[in-house]
């Protein structure tokens, strides 16, 4: 017994080996852990009046790399509810498909069609996501899901790979969370601003979101898809384009790469 | 101390300062460099009174220096017959990680709902206590980061509050911080809710002034008492902010206030 | 229809499981609460990363902070046995706790002590009463304080190298035994004896202990002094403070003697005593 409190529940040297403080490293999608390889950038999400619009770009970048400019990552559930990934794409392509599966059987077991609404189905994916973290066999992905609740009100939540869930009015991940979610905050600060949002002013918002995204973000595209999920169901636009781009704030940037002056 | 650490690298005498360099990887391979855990920050507070207990925490969730979300709860009511727990009685605060936290809310919350469904009345808070202990001490080698309180009315009806650390070991306070500000909060509870250090004026020179007698507070100041902490911690520490939410347990129930705070 | 599309369906992911435990509280009227059921990280090394993400010591920004015990002593003495602790707990260099119950009840006739990490020894020591119970209710009779103790050590050892940390004593009277007393630790130690200190405090505390102790002391005698050794405990090691915690243990069970605040009790002990003179009563102290 080491009769020192300040070694006290830590194990000592002699027996252990000494501390290795490599397993404490910060984490986060970017990490080279288990790494992601094929990875999706953003996901942007904003609630409005009666629905929630999300969108992500197509792009899933190969480290610097743009090596798929094809890839959608808003995949629907039951026709309710959509679900936005960022991070790795091969996790998000086996989530795609259990969810597939889940929802057939869903259909198959219950008895007037679909159960599970959004709020459901984002606890279903932070439960399974914290499972794979306890099992230190995380899914590497940053989540949105983006539907209705049991009362038809809109629901927009997001689950990360460790399991750690959140919702708020407006929501992004990885970059988006930097860039796009300042812009959405302005016009969604809590859930009454939200609220008071009409379709087409959110749709915009998000539109002006998803541009702003790709003007910084080095690991984005300028083609992307948006859903809208309302009470009437899912409006799903996957291969839109970003319009009236402008680069003029560009010609101010001084510093980076081969300028001079 | 340090001195005859049977540590070499250790020796020489050392205060607050990490002791031993800290570096990466020692011997051998590893496969594993997934961290399973995060800070969500955000501060917990709870202090029992006479007859009411009350259990505050902000309302903000963080990851590193950017906000999740200004509004994630992090005081849960626990052993409601129902998922809209109106009947429940015993309240659970938790902060560090959040899907930890999560997880162990929905497993006391999931034993206490089997309690009263085979035993046909709600758990007792001090059993309640002892259970979520266990729960925390299961995962002793893989633990819950986790700083959880627990709140209610003890057989007495007095206002019961249970502190816990990471691996469960706990102890019935009159109060409690906990999270990221409780080093803020907790000193300023010391000194208004147990008295420490607050003399009688004139009842003495030097030692032998008297303390000041302690005397459960009433319910309206220590609302107030839970408001000012935060307040204050809000000042001085970037991961707590945007909202309070206090739950006040009393004979009556559960009321819940939702307060705003800073949201810089 | 169901097995019929179970029949033709492929799984197109893995199965996803959730927690096993979950499951546990919901559907097995079994389930002990204190079985011997850990959740173990699946890693090759598990206590090396149970001692990353604990080791404060190691590394000050390690995440989990675990609350550690500290000055703990109990001897022997012709009228029982006088257990004495002080109340702080420490994460580091915060003081998570003045006033915790380092004194744990195992039954009525049986103490526990509690140094080094704190939810090890309240857990096993608890545990060790749900077994002294069984004994009891297996036997007929009180278990010995040394068959007590022996299952606690064979516990611990099974667990060494696990990370655990406790050192304890255990302190019970029996007709058999008379005052029995053991020292229990982490590391499997077992050894029975007259006068136990642990914790950082313990050098202190043995000083204290050794120069006033007979065993033929009378019972107010040995309260005080094992008061006044916790009381040179807290004075000198600053891991220790807080309240002194007294207990005393006769053949049909265990009395409490108090928790009382050091801070008056010190000037209490200095001022009609005449001891501490290191110490100027003034507050204003002299400057050089």
């Amino acid at each position: 017994m080491d009769h020192r409190p300040q070694h006290w529940g830590r194990p000592r040297d002699d027996v252990y080996g000494a501390y290795d403080a490599s397993y404490m490293r910060p984490n986060g999608p970017t990490t080279h852990t288990q790494s992601p390889v094929v990875t999706g950038t953003s996901v942007v999400a904003l609630k409005f009046k009666d629905g929630v619009v999300i969108a992500a770009d197509n792009l899933a970048s190969y480290g610097s790399l743009a090596r798929f400019p094809d890839v959608k990552r808003l995949r629907t559930f039951a026709g309710t509810s959509v679900v936005g990934f960022g991070g790795d794409v091969s996790d998000m392509q086996y989530l795609d498909r259990h969810l597939q599966e889940l929802a057939i059987d869903e259909n198959y077991t219950s008895e007037k069609g679909h159960t599970l609404n959004a709020r459901n189905l984002h606890k279903y994916l932070a439960n399974l996501l914290y499972h794979r973290r306890s099992k230190f066999d995380p899914l590497w992905n940053h989540l949105l899901v983006a539907g209705l609740d049991e009362d038809d009100k809109p629901f927009l939540a997001a689950a990360d790979l460790l399991g750690t869930t959140f919702t708020s009015p407006s929501l992004a991940t990885g970059y988006g969370e930097m860039l796009a979610q300042p812009i959405m905050r302005r016009y969604a600060k809590d859930e009454e601003a939200a609220a008071q949002l009409t379709r087409d002013q959110a749709v915009d918002i998000v539109k002006e979101c998803m541009k702003v995204l790709f003007y910084r973000d080095a690991r984005s595209l300028d083609t992307y898809s948006i859903a809208v999920v309302t009470k009437q169901g899912i409006d799903l636009k996957e291969d839109v384009k970003l319009e009236n781009q402008s680069w003029a704030f560009a010609d101010r940037i001084k510093g980076y790469g081969t300028q001079t002056v | 101390m340090a001195m005859f650490s049977q540590n070499p690298v250790l020796n020489g005498p050392n205060y607050s300062f990490a002791d031993v360099p800290v570096q990466d990887h020692v011997d051998g391979f590893r496969e594993h460099r997934f961290n399973p855990y995060t800070d969500n920050g955000g501060s917990t507070l709870a202090i029992a009174g006479k007859d009411f207990a009350i259990m505050a925490g902000d309302t903000r969730l963080t990851a590193g220096y950017s906000i999740n979300t200004r509004f994630s709860p992090k005081v849960f009511k626990i052993g409601g017959s129902t998922s809209t727990q109106d009947d429940a009685n015993i309240l659970l605060s938790v902060v560090g990680f959040a899907a930890d936290g999560e997880a162990l809310k929905e497993r006391l919350d999931s034993i206490c709902k089997m309690y009263r469904y085979r035993h046909n009345k709600p758990m007792s808070v001090s059993a309640c206590a002892k259970r979520l202990s266990t729960i925390m001490y299961q995962r002793r080698f893989f633990p819950y980061y986790v700083y959880a309180i627990l709140g209610g009315l003890d057989e007495d009806g007095a206002g019961a509050v249970y502190s816990y650390d990471p691996v469960g070991s706990y102890e019935r306070e009159q109060c409690r911080a906990g999270g990221a500000a409780a080093s803020l909060i907790m000193p300023f509870l010391d000194n208004q809710v147990n008295f420490k250090n607050q003399y009688i004026p004139g009842s003495g020179v030097g030692h032998a002034l008297q303390e000041r007698e302690r005397q459960p507070l009433p319910r309206d100041e220590v609302e107030v008492l839970v408001k000012d902490a935060f307040d204050s911690a809000v000042e001085r520490h970037i991961e707590v902010g945007d909202g309070l939410q206090m739950m006040i347990i009393t004979q009556n129930g559960i009321e819940e206030k939702i307060l705003p705070l800073k949201k810089d | 229809m169901d097995t019929l599309v179970a029949r033709y369906s492929r799984p197109a992911a893995q199965r996803e499981t959730f927690a096993d435990d979950q499951h546990d509280d919901l559907h097995d009227d079994t389930t002990n609460s204190m079985s011997l059921k850990f959740a173990i990280p699946p890693i090759a090394q598990p206590s090396a990363w149970l001692r990353a993400a604990t080791d404060d010591r190691a590394n000050p920004q390690c995440p989990i902070k675990i609350a550690h015990g500290t000055t703990t002593l109990a001897f022997r003495f012709q009228g029982g046995i006088i257990v004495a602790t002080d109340s702080r707990a420490t994460a580091g260099n915060w003081i998570a706790s003045q006033t915790v119950k380092k004194v744990i009840e195992i039954n009525n006739c049986l103490l526990g002590t509690m140094a080094g990490g704190a939810a090890d020894c309240q857990y096993w020591l608890a545990w060790l009463g749900m077994q002294c119970r069984l004994h009891e209710l297996r036997h007929k009779r009180r278990i010995s304080v040394a068959a007590a103790s022996k299952i606690l050590a064979n516990l611990v050892y099974q667990y060494k190298g696990m990370g655990l940390s406790m050192g304890t004593m255990c302190a019970g009277v029996t007709k058999e035994e008379g005052p029995a007393l053991y020292y229990i630790d982490s590391d499997g130690t077992r050894l029975a004896g007259n006068l136990f200190c642990v914790g950082s405090g313990q050098t202190f505390a043995y000083g204290v202990l050794d120069a006033e102790y007979r065993y033929d002391l009378s019972e107010e005698e040995a309260l005080a002094l094992g008061s006044r050794s916790i009381l040179a405990a807290t004075h000198r090691d600053a891991y220790s403070g807080g309240f002194i915690n007294l207990y005393h243990v006769k053949e049909d069970g265990w009395v409490k003697h108090g928790f009382s605040d050091t801070n008056p009790i010190f000037w209490k002990t200095k001022l009609e005593s005449g001891e501490f003179t290191n110490v100027t009563s003034d507050f204003v102290g002299e400057r050089v």
